[in-house]
């Protein structure tokens, strides 16, 4: 009712909870995918840079190698013209052979030679004798020779590997060497020619810068990718990076081709990517702590929302009603039942100090000192007492008052169930009416049981009323003269007791059958057995059964019900004659003694038969409604006795009589006064 | 003589005493042991009527009759029954059995008595019819004879001429007749046997 549920309102979100986890998965994927491409990227990146710069180096080397052999072309040119004009002779001429020498060692030596290819002079530092056969050039480099010639353009030689003991060696054998052949022309004629040589290895050393010599392989390569010259001062190259660049010299193939020493960049041991993965892993781990964490939580919720629900429809369901307060006496909670049982809805109690609107002003003063108790924390655990309901009706209400304990195990208020027992109440009042109408028609019935033998009783007094009047009439009739009142006399007597007879049994019944409420008067026990005397005797007289009465004359009186007291007494009359029926005649006797329990201040009553006793099994059930050992009986009387003696606050037992037969014993308190008999 | 058995002491006083006021002789029995005890002591019940309650704490009136009965008194001793409330469906089946009449306490007194005096008389009458019947036993079968015709109105010399004996015959058995019968006259003879 007003308890907060806080999971209600979040019960539909369940049903959705695959779109909801959608969104975040998506996110965590895109992400990982991103954390994933991002460094494979940033890889790529570097790889094509680095490509783009080691094509960008290589371009560089190879402009530079270029550059280097167009100037000393240039520089041969020049001497060339020089010398094609005769202008260098002798020794100049060999100085500035050997000066071409000096701008590059790449140059290893520089020839001229006649137009009869007879070295003239050469860079050399011993120039060779004019004597000197004309060397010795390589097939290539002599081919080379002929197309410049007929070219009249510089030309250069297929790289060759140096012969040993070639005149334009140094002597190492296998060094590939290059020759340039300049065709010297005089007004048109051939002259000669200049031939540079050089030495491809040494290029590459000192053409290439070191910084890009520590980085790459650079080798210089033919046309059948023949290697001419490395450099690898760094260690072989990777192969990864690569990159060929044809040198372009007229006349030779020879292409430069370069190898990082690089191999691709590495991805794990990049700090990015390890973080990256790192923080990814610890995304994904710390995500499904939380997943799980959720799913954790998600079950206790719902298993607390079907506590929650469980307790709901408990609380719902009882007809007890619930109400907690704080412990300033505030009332914290209170259930449907409680609601219903005071006519209040709950808003207009939850949060309210004393005195609460259901208090009933003529019991105010109870409430405020109970109130009073609560607040010094001690508390009557079960009381009962009276609501006032919205429409003023009083409810009787039975209260059980219990410490309300947080889970720290401090007290945090009281925790009241409430009982309607107005139900309860007015069962018990219609059970006692019940049971009143009960013992009435008990009465009734124990009268109809003697009714048939009571008319029988009433006529005989009757009858002998009739004959005896009817035999003085007939007296009167018949006598010639005047009758003698003697004669009559007896007969009129007799007639007049038995008319008094008569009229006191009819007061007797009519006395007994008498509806009426309990009225409880001090009597005196020889009283109340004196007025059922004549119905005792008629029964006993019936079975031939002796009554003796033993009531002490100074015995006090009983505090009781006149009507009711007489009425077990009879009924155990007629159980205990009953009970002789078939026991001999001389036995049959019953009393009635009476007697006073100082101790107790109680009447003692027995009423004491020699018949057959009671059997064992009977014994437990002697009490019980309904149950007779007679055909007719209705076995409503001892069930009766023991109410009406109990009703009284005695006690109704019964013992077997040592001589045989049963003893019915029953108390009744002793009035408080001295006994004055009502007769 | 009435037989009153009732066990209350004041009913049989009562009923004595309205008896008495009829000029009525009268016995009472305080049960019905102390009447059957009589009984079987053995009394004449000629002339008797029996008065008996019903109810009674030793033995019903009930069984009583069936005594009566069983001893063959009941065409005799005419028994009337003096019930309670509720007892005649059961008296009616004594009378059918031949108990003379019941009735029901309380009752007309005068109307008892008048019953009384008549079971009286009819008992008084049955003993008569009872003595006649003895003395035609002892009648031997030719006195029958005789007596039959008499009887018709014959005189005895018509008898001697029917029966083909002699008149002092006939005259002998008349004798013996009158005599067996207890009479003096032909006429009181047809009286008895009327």
């Amino acid at each position: 009712m007003n308890s907060p549920l806080p999971f209600d309102r979040r019960a539909g979100a369940a049903a959705t909870s695959p779109l909801r986890w959608l969104l975040p998965m998506v996110l965590v994927l895109l992400f990982l995918a991103i954390l994933i491409w991002l460094p494979w990227q940033s890889r790529e990146m570097e790889n094509n840079e680095r490509q783009e710069q080691l094509i960008a180096d290589t371009l560089w080397v190879e402009q530079t190698i270029r550059f280097q052999l167009e100037r000393n072309e240039e520089n041969l040119r020049t001497v060339g013209l020089d010398i094609a004009g005769g202008h260098l002779e002798g020794a100049r001429r060999h100085a500035r052979l050997q000066s071409l020498l000096k701008n590059g060692r790449e140059l290893q030596r520089v020839l001229l030679l006649d137009a009869a290819g007879a070295v003239l002079d050469a860079s050399d530092d011993t120039p060779p004798a004019s004597a000197a056969p004309s060397p010795v050039l390589s097939a290539p480099s002599q081919a080379a020779a002929d197309i410049a010639r007929t070219g009249k353009h510089g030309r250069y030689s297929q790289p060759q590997p140096q012969q040993p003991g070639h005149p334009s060696g140094d002597g190492r054998a296998g060094i590939d060497l290059m020759d340039y052949h300049l065709p010297l022309f005089h007004g048109g004629r051939y002259v000669g020619s200049l031939v540079a040589t050089y030495q491809l290895d040494t290029l590459l050393e000192d053409m290439v810068p070191w910084w890009f010599a520590q980085e790459n392989q650079i080798t210089l390569i033919d046309r059948d990718d023949n290697t001419l010259a490395r450099r690898s001062s760094a260690g072989p190259g990777r192969g990864v990076y690569t990159h060929k660049r044809p040198l372009d010299l007229p006349g030779a193939s020879v292409t430069l081709f370069t190898d990082s020493v690089k191999g691709e960049p590495r991805l794990l041991p990049n700090l990015l990517v390890g973080s990256v993965v790192a923080l990814s892993l610890g995304l994904v781990w710390s995500l499904l702590a939380l997943w799980r964490h959720i799913s954790r939580r998600l079950e206790a919720e719902g298993a607390l929302r079907q506590q929650m629900s469980f307790r709901t429809a408990m609380e719902n369901s009882l007809v007890t009603g619930l109400r907690a307060r704080d412990l300033e006496g505030r009332v914290t909670y209170v259930n449907p039942a409680f609601c219903q049982i005071v006519g209040y809805p709950p808003e207009e109690m939850i949060g309210k100090l004393p005195p609460m609107p259901y208090w009933a002003p003529e019991a105010m003063a109870d409430y405020q000192l109970r109130f009073a108790g609560v607040l010094a924390g001690n508390i009557v655990p079960q009381f009962e007492t009276i609501f006032q309901r919205a429409d003023g009706v009083r409810v009787p209400v039975l209260i059980f008052e219990a410490p309300l304990v947080d889970n720290e195990g401090r007290q945090t208020g009281w925790m009241g169930s409430i009982l309607d027992i107005s139900e309860r109440k007015r069962f018990e009042e219609l059970n006692r009416q019940q049971q009143e109408k009960l013992e009435t028609s008990a009465r009734l019935a124990t009268m109809g049981e003697i009714a048939s033998m009571l008319a029988h009783e009433l006529n005989q007094p009757l009858a002998a009323i009739s004959s005896y009047t009817t035999g003085a009439l007939n007296l009167i009739k018949r006598a010639t003269g005047p009758v003698d009142a003697a004669t009559l006399q007896p007969a009129l007597e007799q007639a007049s007791a038995q008319a008094q007879r008569a009229g006191r049994i009819i007061r007797s019944v009519h006395e007994f059958v008498k509806e009426r409420e309990p009225q409880r008067q001090d009597i005196a026990v020889s009283t109340m057995v004196d007025s059922i005397r004549d119905l005792i005797d008629l029964q006993a007289r019936k079975f031939s059964v002796a009554v003796l009465t033993d009531i002490p004359p100074n015995l006090p009186a009983v505090r009781a019900d006149r009507m009711m007291i007489e009425q077990v007494l009879l009924n155990l009359s007629r159980n205990a004659i009953e009970a002789m029926q078939e026991v001999p005649v001389a036995r049959r006797a019953m009393r009635l003694v009476a007697s006073h329990d100082a101790l107790q201040d109680q009447i003692r009553i027995a009423v004491i038969d020699q018949g057959h006793g009671i059997a064992a099994d009977v014994a437990g059930r002697l009490f019980s409604p309904f149950f007779s050992t007679k055909a007719e009986g209705m076995g409503m009387g001892l069930n009766i006795c023991r109410t009406a003696i109990e009703f009284h606050g005695g006690a109704l037992r019964h013992d077997a009589n040592p001589g045989g037969g049963t003893i019915f014993t029953f108390t009744l308190p002793a009035a408080l006064k001295t006994p004055h008999p009502i007769s | 003589m009435l037989h009153i058995v009732d066990d209350e002491e004041v009913v049989r006083d009562a009923l004595s005493w309205l008896a008495a006021s009829r000029g009525i002789a009268a016995r009472s029995y305080a049960g019905a042991r102390a009447f059957l005890d009589a009984i079987a002591a053995g009394f004449d019940p000629e002339g008797d009527c029996v008065l008996l309650d019903v109810r009674m704490p030793d033995l019903n009136g009930v069984a009583v009759f069936d005594q009566l009965v069983a001893r063959e008194l009941t065409q005799r001793l005419p028994v009337i029954f003096l019930t309670g409330h509720g007892d005649v469906p059961m008296a009616v089946d004594t009378l059918k059995r031949g108990a003379f009449d019941f009735f029901e306490k309380p009752f007309n007194d005068n109307a008892l008595m008048d019953r009384v005096e008549e079971g009286l008389a009819g008992s008084r009458r049955a003993g008569e019819t009872a003595q006649v019947h003895a003395r035609l036993a002892t009648l031997s079968a030719r006195e029958r004879e005789v007596l039959d015709l008499i009887l018709a109105g014959n005189m005895n010399k018509v008898v001697a001429d029917k029966l083909g004996i002699s008149m002092r015959t006939v005259e002998v058995h008349r004798a013996h007749i009158f005599d067996k019968m207890q009479v003096k006259t032909a006429v009181e003879l047809a009286g008895l046997l009327k």
